[in-house]
C-alpha cells in the first residue's frame, strides 16, 4: 500500500512536535523514521496509525484521503515500544483478539481463527506458548507475540515504535532478521521509529532522517551515507 | 539449620517493640475473641447448634447476610463507575466528589442511621417522594439496605482507583488499532484488568455489610423474622443477660466473617498468579 | 484539513461524549443522593428550630456529659493505640522473622470482626459474671458498664488504623537510615526520635486521624459494653441514640452535627495530607 504524507503538522499547546512534513512511501517498502527523541518520529507514526490526528495536513493511503479514518478502519498493525500486551490474557487469546474482535458479520469461525494463530506462532518461531502469559515470556518472545498480534488482523501496513528498544544487544540482532523476514515474506508497507542509526541503516530500504518536528533527509542508507544533506545528519549519521 | 524465628539483628528495640505487640495484642483483641470463643467451647457445640438454629436466628442471619450481598453488589457496580469516572475525567467539583467518597468511613455510624432515617422515612425528604409511587423504605428491608450500600460504598471505589491509574493507555489503543470498538475494548481489556480488585472492594463491602448496627437500626424497623439484623438479636440477647446465646450467635457471625476473610485472601492470591499483580 | 473530521476524531482512549457525561451524571447523582443527602439533612434538622435552639440543646446536661465522655475515650484510646502501632510497625519492618503475614493478620482482625462481636466479646471477658470481671468489680474496678470497658472495645475496634498506616510506608523507607544513624553512635531512642519519627510523622498523622474519628464515632461496640448510662457512660452516639428514640429530633441531630463536623475536619485534613505528602503516605500506594 502506498502511503502519502501530505503537509502533516502537529501542534500540542504551544509547541510544534511536527512542522509541515511532507513524505512519500512507497508500496512495500521497510521505511526507518531515524531521529533523537524530540524529533517528532513517533508523532507521525501515530498520526499515520490514527492515535493522533494532525493540526494540518492529509494522509493518503494508495491515494485515497484517509485522514478521516478512525484507528480501528485504518487496519494498521501497531506494535508499541512497550508491547501493551493483554497481561490478563494468554498468548494465543492476544493474538486472536483483533478477529475475535471483529463484527459478527466478518468474524471468522473459530477453527480459522485457531488455524491463523497457529501459523503465526509458526511464523514468529514460538509454536508452542500459546497457552502462557505475558508476565511469563521474555523481552524478546513479548516482541514477537506483539508483532504476530499485529499481523493476524491482515493489516494494510505495519507500525513499529521502537520495536528493539527494550531488548539488549543479541536479542536485538535476531529480531532485526526477523522483522526483515516478516517484510519480505509479507511483503507490507512498513514503518518503524527507532533512535539507533546503525539499525535504521541495516534493516530499511529507505531512511527518513529526523529532527525537531523536520524531515532532514530521505533517501537509501547508503545514499544517506555517501550524501548527507545537512548538517544534523552529517553529525548524527557516524557509521 | 532451620530459620530461626527471630533473626538476630543489631536494630534496636526488639524486646520493647516486640513486648508491647505481642501485649497488647492479646489483651486487646486475641483474648476478648479467645473470651468469646471459650464460651462457645463451653456451651458445646450442640448448644451453639441448638440455639442458632431457631427461626428467629436464621431469619436474622439470613437477612444480615442477603440484604448484605445485594449491597456489595450494587456497591460493586457503582464503585466502578464511580473510580472511573474520578480517574478519568475532569469536571467541576471532581476533588469534592472524590473526598466525598470518604465520607461513610469518617462519618459515625448513629449519625448515618438517624440521617438515613430521617431523609426515608415517610415524612422524609426521599421518602415522601418515594410515598406518592407507593413505596416505602424506612422500617422495611429497602431501608436496610439504602443504609449497607451507604457504609459499603468507599471500598469497592478505593481499591480499584489505583488500578485504574495505572493501566497504560498503550494498552487501551492496541486494542482500538486492533480493530476493536470502545466498547469492545472496555468489556474485554478494561474490565478484565479491574476484576481482582473490584471482587476485593466486594468482599470487603459484604463484610462490613454483614456487622453493621449503627447505620442500620435506626432505619429497619427491627420487626423480628422481618427486620431483625443478626448484630440486633445479639444486642436483645446480652440485655436479657442470656450470655450463651449472645455468644452462639456471636460465634455464627465470626465464621461468617472469616469466611470472608478467607475468599478476600483467595482472590488476591489468584489474581497475583494469573496478572502477576493485582 | 475538513472541521467535520477534525469534530468526528476520538483518541482511541477516550468514550463518547454522550457516554462521558451519562457516567459523570450517574456517579453525580448517585453521590447526591448516597452521600449528600445525608450529610445535608443532618444539618437542616438540627436547624429546623433554628440555630440558638441548637446550641442550647448541646448545653444540656446529658449532651454536655456525653461530649466530655467521648472527648476523653479519644484522648486515651488514641495514643494508646497510636503507640501500639508504632511498636507493631517498628517490630514488622526492622526486624526479620517468621509469621509476618500471619501477624499482620491477627493484628487486622478487628476490620472484620462486627462492632456488635467486638462489645460482646469484652463483656464476656470482663462481665461482672465472669471470674476475671467478678474479682475485678470486687477490687473496685469495674470493667463492663464502666469506662474501662468502653476504653477497651474503643481501642478493638480502632486497634489496626495506624499500624496500618505506618507499615506500608516504613517498608518502603526501608532500615537504611536507621542503620546509618546506628553507625554513627546513635543509641536505640535517639535514632528513633531523630530518624524515623520525622519520616513516618505524616503516615503517623494520617493514622491517628482515621483512628480518632473511628473512635470518637464508635457506636455498636460501646452500645453493649457501656450500659449507656446517662451522664456517666453514655457516649455521643450513643446519647444521640437516646435523644432520638426520646423524640428529641433537634438535639439528637446538633449533636449528630458536632460529630458530622468532625467528620468533615477529618476528611478536609485527610485529603490535605494525601495532597500534600502522598509520598510519604500508605493510602495512596493503593488502600
Amino acid at each position: 500500500m502506498h502511503i502519502e504524507i501530505d503537509e502533516i503538522s502537529k501542534i500540542f499547546g504551544a509547541t510544534a512536535a511536527l512542522h509541515p512534513v511532507s513524505l512519500a512511501i512507497p508500496s512495500g517498502a521497510l521505511v526507518a523514521l531515524l531521529g533523537p527523541s524530540g524529533s517528532g518520529k513517533t508523532t507521525l507514526l501515530r498520526i499515520l496509525g490514527g492515535l493522533e490526528y494532525p493540526s494540518a495536513g492529509r494522509v493518503l493511503f494508495d491515494g485515497a484521503d484517509a485522514t478521516a479514518l478512525t484507528v480501528q478502519e485504518r487496519r494498521a498493525g501497531f506494535v508499541f515500544q512497550s508491547y501493551a500486551l493483554f497481561r490478563h490474557m494468554t498468548v494465543f487469546e492476544n493474538i486472536a483478539y483483533g478477529l475475535r474482535a471483529r463484527p459478527r458479520a466478518t468474524r471468522p469461525p473459530k477453527a480459522e481463527i485457531t488455524r491463523r494463530v497457529t501459523r503465526l506462532l509458526d511464523m514468529i518461531q514460538l509454536p508452542d506458548i500459546g497457552a502462557r502469559y505475558p508476565s511469563q515470556l521474555s523481552g524478546g518472545q513479548r516482541q514477537r507475540v506483539a508483532l504476530a498480534r499485529a499481523l493476524a488482523i491482515e493489516p494494510r501496513m505495519m507500525l513499529l515504535d521502537e520495536p528493539f528498544g527494550a531488548l539488549d544487544a543479541k536479542v536485538r540482532k535476531e529480531l532485526r532478521q526477523g522483522l526483515r523476514d516478516i517484510h519480505d515474506t509479507t511483503g507490507l508497507t512498513t514503518v518503524f521509529v527507532t533512535h539507533d542509526q546503525e539499525e535504521a541503516m541495516e534493516l530499511a530500504d529507505l531512511v527518513v532522517v529526523m529532527s525537531m518536528g523536520r524531515i532532514e533527509q530521505v533517501g537509501k542508507p547508503q545514499d544517506i551515507r555517501a550524501r548527507p544533506a545537512t548538517p544534523f545528519v552529517k553529525e548524527f549519521i557516524t557509521a | 539449620m532451620a530459620r530461626p524465628l527471630i533473626h538476630r539483628s543489631p536494630m534496636p528495640g526488639l524486646g520493647l517493640s516486640l513486648g508491647i505487640t505481642m501485649t497488647m495484642l492479646s489483651l486487646i483483641v486475641l483474648l476478648p475473641i479467645g473470651a468469646l470463643l471459650l464460651k462457645g467451647a463451653h456451651f458445646g457445640l450442640a448448644g451453639i447448634w441448638e440455639t442458632v438454629n431457631r427461626e428467629r436466628v436464621w431469619a436474622a442471619l439470613y437477612l444480615s447476610f442477603r440484604l448484605s450481598l445485594f449491597a456489595a453488589m450494587f456497591n460493586l457496580v457503582f464503585g466502578v463507575i464511580l473510580a472511573w469516572v474520578l480517574v478519568r475525567y475532569r469536571f467541576p467539583g471532581r476533588r469534592i466528589m472524590d473526598a466525598a467518597v470518604d465520607l461513610p468511613f469518617a462519618l459515625p455510624t448513629a449519625v448515618a442511621g438517624i440521617a438515613l432515617t430521617a431523609l426515608y422515612a415517610p415524612n422524609g425528604a426521599f421518602g415522601q417522594l418515594a410515598a406518592e409511587v407507593g413505596w416505602r423504605i424506612a422500617y422495611t428491608q429497602w431501608g436496610i439496605l439504602i443504609a449497607l450500600i451507604f457504609v459499603g460504598l468507599p471500598f469497592v471505589t478505593r481499591t480499584v482507583q489505583p488500578v485504574i491509574e495505572e493501566i497504560e493507555r498503550e494498552v487501551e489503543e492496541a486494542s482500538a488499532t486492533l480493530g476493536a470498538s470502545r466498547l469492545h475494548t472496555i468489556r474485554h481489556v478494561i474490565l478484565p484488568m479491574l476484576t481482582p480488585a473490584a471482587l476485593t472492594g466486594f468482599a470487603l463491602a459484604l463484610a462490613r455489610a454483614v456487622g453493621e448496627y449503627g447505620s442500620v437500626i435506626f432505619i429497619a424497623g427491627n420487626i423480628p423474622m422481618l427486620t431483625e439484623i443478626a448484630p440486633l438479636l445479639i444486642v436483645i440477647r446480652l440485655e436479657e443477660f442470656n450470655y450463651d446465646a449472645a455468644a452462639a450467635i456471636g460465634i455464627a457471625m465470626l465464621l461468617i466473617s472469616f469466611a470472608m476473610l478467607l475468599v478476600i485472601n483467595l482472590i488476591q492470591i489468584w489474581s497475583r498468579r494469573r496478572i502477576g499483580h493485582v | 484539513m475538513s472541521d467535520a473530521a477534525l469534530t468526528r476524531f476520538r483518541p482511541a482512549t477516550e468514550e463518547t461524549a454522550f457516554a462521558r457525561r451519562t457516567l459523570i451524571l450517574s456517579a453525580v447523582l448517585g453521590l447526591g443522593i448516597l452521600v449528600f443527602a445525608p450529610l445535608i439533612v443532618v444539618f437542616v434538622e438540627a436547624l429546623r428550630d433554628g440555630a440558638l435552639a441548637a446550641v442550647q440543646s448541646l448545653g444540656n446536661p446529658d449532651a454536655a456529659a456525653a461530649i466530655r465522655l467521648t472527648l476523653t475515650i479519644a484522648a486515651i484510646s488514641v495514643p494508646l493505640n497510636a503507640a501500639f502501632g508504632i511498636a507493631a510497625a517498628w517490630f514488622i519492618t526492622k526486624f526479620d522473622f517468621r509469621g509476618k503475614a500471619f501477624l499482620i493478620t491477627l493484628i487486622d482482625l478487628p476490620f472484620s470482626v462486627s462492632p456488635v462481636v467486638a462489645g460482646l466479646c469484652i463483656v464476656l471477658m470482663f462481665g461482672a459474671n465472669t471470674a476475671l470481671g467478678g474479682w475485678l468489680v470486687a477490687q473496685g474496678y469495674p470493667i463492663v458498664f464502666a469506662l474501662p470497658g468502653i476504653i477497651l472495645a474503643t481501642m478493638f475496634v480502632t486497634f489496626p488504623f495506624v499500624a496500618r498506616e505506618l507499615i506500608p510506608v516504613m517498608i518502603e523507607q526501608g532500615r537504611a537510615e536507621e542503620e546509618a544513624a546506628l553507625t554513627l553512635g546513635a543509641g536505640g531512642w535517639r535514632t528513633f526520635w531523630t530518624v524515623t519519627l520525622p519520616n513516618i510523622r505524616w503516615a503517623l498523622m494520617y493514622g491517628v486521624l482515621l483512628c480518632n474519628a473511628r473512635a470518637m464515632g464508635e457506636f455498636g461496640a460501646v452500645a453493649v459494653v457501656s450500659g449507656k448510662i446517662r451522664g456517666q457512660t453514655a457516649t455521643m452516639p450513643t446519647t444521640i441514640e437516646m435523644l432520638y428514640q426520646e423524640y428529641l429530633a433537634v438535639a439528637a441531630f446538633s449533636l449528630a452535627a458536632v460529630l458530622t463536623l468532625l467528620a468533615l475536619v477529618t476528611l478536609l485534613l485527610k485529603t490535605a495530607l494525601e495532597v500534600r505528602h502522598a509520598d510519604q503516605l500508605a493510602a495512596t500506594h493503593g488502600r
